[in-house]
């Protein structure tokens, strides 16, 4: 009965304040003002985390049939590939080329 | 008893052994579709990422524009209809159709929220020329390039709104099939389904507010 768990109303509720109160470190951070290259590295990291939370405990992948998180990383996977082998492109461009 | 099993019966499609596997089958093509989905926003992610890496100072000045307290109450708002989706989830296993209705009911008026809110905030960009691509005539950011910085904005924050309004209509398309008496603890696959995607738009509205609007 894999697909059938009833995730406990506690775990629903603690997910529901986890996120809230990382997106109180969100907005808190963002007025620290990090110097530049940092400011996104902790964004993208707390976003993932709040994303994490979500797939395990909202999704329910925590209690899911494994095969599902792999399709997901999976997606993250391609998602890599698709944004690494663009840069690969755009960051090492000519300079004196006109580019938009 | 014997009613309610047949009733099971007939939901379970000849292809299928039973109804649990039809549901965990239902539940991969689900996540499947969920696989598309994010490539789908990561082509526009991938776009967001080489614009900002070629005008690192633009994507600075313009965010200056987006009210970071709207978009902050917006995060709560999805954040709050996670959860009620959640629990209209745990009615459902746990046979309580009138607390479904009620749950979802929320998620719709929570959703409804969101739109409104994203709805004053274009209108009010709107007002001053905030437009995207070429029919932008905003003056207020010393850039050149300051109309790609809001045609990636308003391409992604539309498309995320496009799919927040599909999610309201999947769940008032649910909230009749609740008053029609269909969904219980045997069948339920529809409102778990929904759930997932509404989750998805969840997660890429995660990204969405700080790429957007946490930019100094």
């Amino acid at each position: 009965m894999s697909g059938h768990h009833i995730i406990p109303l506690k775990v629903l509720l603690n997910t529901t304040i986890a996120l809230l109160a990382l997106t109180i470190v969100t907005v808190g951070v963002f007025y620290l003002d990090i110097p530049a290259p940092f400011d996104v590295v902790v964004a993208i990291i707390l976003a993932s985390s709040k994303a994490t939370i979500v797939a395990m405990f909202f999704m329910g992948l925590y209690y899911d049939d494994k095969f599902n998180t792999i399709v997901l990383i999976f997606s993250l996977i391609f998602l890599l590939v698709f944004v690494g082998i663009t840069l690969l492109d755009t960051l090492f461009r000519d300079s004196t080329m006109a580019i938009w | 008893m014997a009613q309610a099993s047949s009733i099971n019966k007939s939901r379970v499609q000849h292809h299928f052994m039973n109804a649990e596997q039809q549901f965990s089958s239902s539940k991969l093509g689900m996540w499947l579709f969920l696989f598309t989905e994010i490539m789908f926003f990561g082509g526009l992610f991938v776009a967001y990422i080489i614009y900002r890496s070629w005008n690192p100072e633009l994507f600075t000045m313009a965010a200056t524009q987006l009210d970071t307290m709207l978009g902050a109450v917006n995060t709560v708002v999805l954040i709050g209809s996670s959860l009620t989706i959640a629990l209209a989830i745990r009615s459902a296993q746990l046979n309580d159709t009138k607390k479904i209705f009620y749950y979802l009911l929320s998620t719709i008026a929570l959703a409804t929220v969101f739109l409104v809110i994203k709805y004053f905030e274009y209108t009010a960009k709107f007002d001053v020329g905030i437009l995207p691509g070429a029919m932008y005539t905003f003056e207020g950011i010393d850039h050149p390039k300051a109309n790609i910085f809001f045609s990636i904005y308003y391409m992604m924050t539309g498309l995320h709104g496009l799919h927040v309004l599909i999610g309201i209509g999947l769940m008032l398309w649910l909230l009749v099939r609740v008053k029609a008496g269909d969904y219980s603890s045997e069948y339920y696959t529809p409102v778990e389904m929904t759930g997932l995607y509404w989750h998805i738009v969840d997660i890429i509205w995660i990204f969405l507010f700080p790429l957007m609007y946490l930019i100094d």
